[in-house]
């Protein structure tokens, strides 16, 4: 039955669900070496670039690239506290995210950051990326912690 | 450009649905601009608006074409996250300038109202990768943050010069009667807004660290409208129309961790030496090439080899202060790096050398997405035109004698970014 949240104007509420069978194509050996503890990216031979997330095609050249293990450690690029969020995430507030430099990477990766002392955080501090048990098949099953 | 019309904007406009709304901001246009002009001399439409999801509506320009009464002439629409509104501009002015439209009506609106605020940042997030950035925590303040906190880290700018452009832009919004932050001119404004102090926006509340609550932009319903016209109409319809001088548009990397950080890369403006830029690592996170890159364009279109000197005033993508003080550094207002020091010394604001944001920007404003490009149209031709204080209720909002001006429009985190010079 429509839910009337307002009389004058006329106001109703509308639900809307969906579900996609979203694949991630050729990206796809990033999300399965996860499972065997292993960081696995793309890189263009012709351009000397490493891209991380994953591109089956270098941008710059548009040749097909080639997959590389990298070691998944690296530094903060920069960094920010989140005290709101969309409405997906608002249930993990407060939660810290990272650009972060990884070795063998050219790009800065969008991670999340987990750390006892957020207050301790800083811009060229050292990370190593970690991977969830738990995998849900989303970037987000990757994050970083403090490498000390 | 020959006329312009908006509405109020607010935080929810529930009197009236979207296509109302442009009715509203057509009509003002068409019947409160001094131009001999009728509803049926327009050849056709360009209507500009970002999301489907906000209203759970596809093809809303076929709505927004019948409800104006404008079948069965052209229309199209354009889209492209925050700088949809300018995109939709220059698209107005290439059909113009084509010749393939005498006169066309850009026509931009949004309503982002009819979904709770999180859901809503959700919806904008969604404009950001959905494999990679969204499942992290998609938010786009968390994304300007990020950038923030890396442009204070490479260049010294602080919370204080930040909180600056938001006083700036949130006190002028205080004498233009459209804005949502301005509850004594405003019959749809926030009640509790009003002008403000950098004392206040320090003690905000954080968002995302470095940005607080007042360094951000608002969400809001409303509509703006802008007629653009032939030389060879717009001379006969009106005594003052006001030129297109040049546009530009860039582009960069959807996620900004892909983009480059090339030692010594910054395309340089005229002005600009390569001494400057020897040892900057460009754009990384904390610039924006596309918004360097639409001003290098439009620049060289209208011959500006010196902008702070050349321009009058600009309108800018204000999403967050921070991305104020980012742009004044792309379009070559100031070097890069020094753009916290250009609002610190006051060139930016309203009785400065060159005042941005007198309308108060997308901070004290609106930022009704598809009608913010459009809306930024719509101001910088009353104020070349002089009127900006009937329009806004208050000659405090007028920059006096201003001939030329710049409008730029900007989408998720540099993707997109248009800048257009307009001149008397
Ligand atoms: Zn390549």
């Amino acid at each position: 039955m429509t839910e009337i949240f307002s009389i004058d104007p006329l106001i109703i509420k509308t639900p809307y669900e969906i579900e996609y069978k979203h694949s991630y194509g050729k990206t796809t050996p990033f999300f399965t070496s996860l499972s065997k503890g292993k960081f696995m990216t793309t890189r263009c031979e012709r351009c000397k670039v490493t891209f991380l997330p994953p591109r089956a095609d270098c941008p710059y050249c548009l040749g097909e690239t080639k997959w590389v293990e990298i070691s998944g450690k690296g530094k903060i690029h920069t960094f920010s506290t989140l005290h709101y969020s969309g409405e997906k995430f608002l249930k993990d507030l407060p939660f810290q995210l990272v650009y972060v430099e990884l070795e063998g990477v050219d790009t800065v990766f969008l991670t999340r950051l987990k750390t006892k002392h957020p207050e301790k955080v800083k811009v060229g501090m050292k990370i190593k990326l970690k991977v969830s048990r738990d995998l849900e098949w989303r970037s987000s099953d990757v994050w970083a912690e403090p490498d000390e | 450009m020959v006329a312009g019309g908006l509405t109020y904007f607010s935080k929810a406009r529930k009197d009236k649905t979207q296509e109302e709304l442009a009715a509203e901001a057509a009509r003002m246009a068409l019947f409160e601009n001094d131009i001999n002009l009728g509803k049926d001399d327009i050849d056709g439409t360009i209507v500009s608006y970002f999301s489907d999801h906000f209203e759970n509506q596809l093809l809303f320009g076929s709505i927004i074409q019948d409800y104006l009464g404008f079948n069965p002439k052209p229309s199209v629409r354009i889209e492209g996250g925050g700088a949809t509104g300018g995109l939709a501009i220059r698209d107005g002015y290439a059909h113009v300038a084509s010749g393939l439209l005498d006169v066309a009506m850009v026509i931009g609106f949004e309503k982002m109202s009819e979904v709770n605020t999180a859901k809503g940042n959700e919806f904008i997030a969604l404009a950001s990768d959905t494999d990679w950035d969204f499942p992290i925590g998609g938010f786009y303040s968390g994304y300007y943050a990020l950038m923030a906190k890396r442009h204070m880290e490479e260049f010294g700018t602080t919370e204080e010069q930040m909180a600056m452009v938001a006083v700036k832009n949130r006190n002028n919004a205080q004498h233009n009667r459209f804005a949502q932050t301005n509850p004594k001119m405003n019959p749809f404004a926030m009640k509790d807004a009003g002008p403000i102090t950098v004392d206040d926006v320090l003690k905000s509340p954080y968002v995302a660290t470095p940005l607080k609550r007042l360094d951000i932009c608002l969400m809001s319903d409303g509509a703006a409208v802008a007629i653009l016209a032939s030389e060879e109409v717009a001379k006969k319809i009106t005594d003052t129309p006001i030129w297109i001088e040049g546009t530009g548009a860039g582009t960069d990397f959807m996620r900004a961790g892909d983009r480059p950080r090339t030692v010594g890369g910054v395309p340089l403006l005229p002005h600009e030496k390569k001494e400057w830029y020897k040892k900057l690592e460009y754009p990384g996170v904390h610039s924006f090439r596309a918004g360097r890159e639409s001003a290098r364009q439009a620049y060289k279109q209208a011959n500006i080899t010196n902008p702070l000197k050349q321009l009058d005033v600009i309108e800018l993508h204000d999403a967050y202060t921070s991305s104020e003080i980012q742009t004044y550094e792309d379009l070559g207002l100031t070097q890069y790096g020094k753009g916290g020091k250009l609002v610190e010394e006051g060139v930016t604001a309203i009785d400065g050398d060159l005042p941005v944001n007198p309308s108060g920007g997308l901070i004290g404003a609106m930022h009704a997405v598809g009608a913010t490009g459009v809306m930024q149209a719509v101001e910088m031709f009353w104020q070349l035109q002089g009127v900006a204080g009937k329009f806004h209720g208050s000659d405090k909002t007028q920059v006096k004698g201003a001939e030329r001006g710049l409008i730029h429009s900007h989408a998720g985190t540099g993707t997109y970014v248009t800048a257009t010079i307009m001149a008397r």
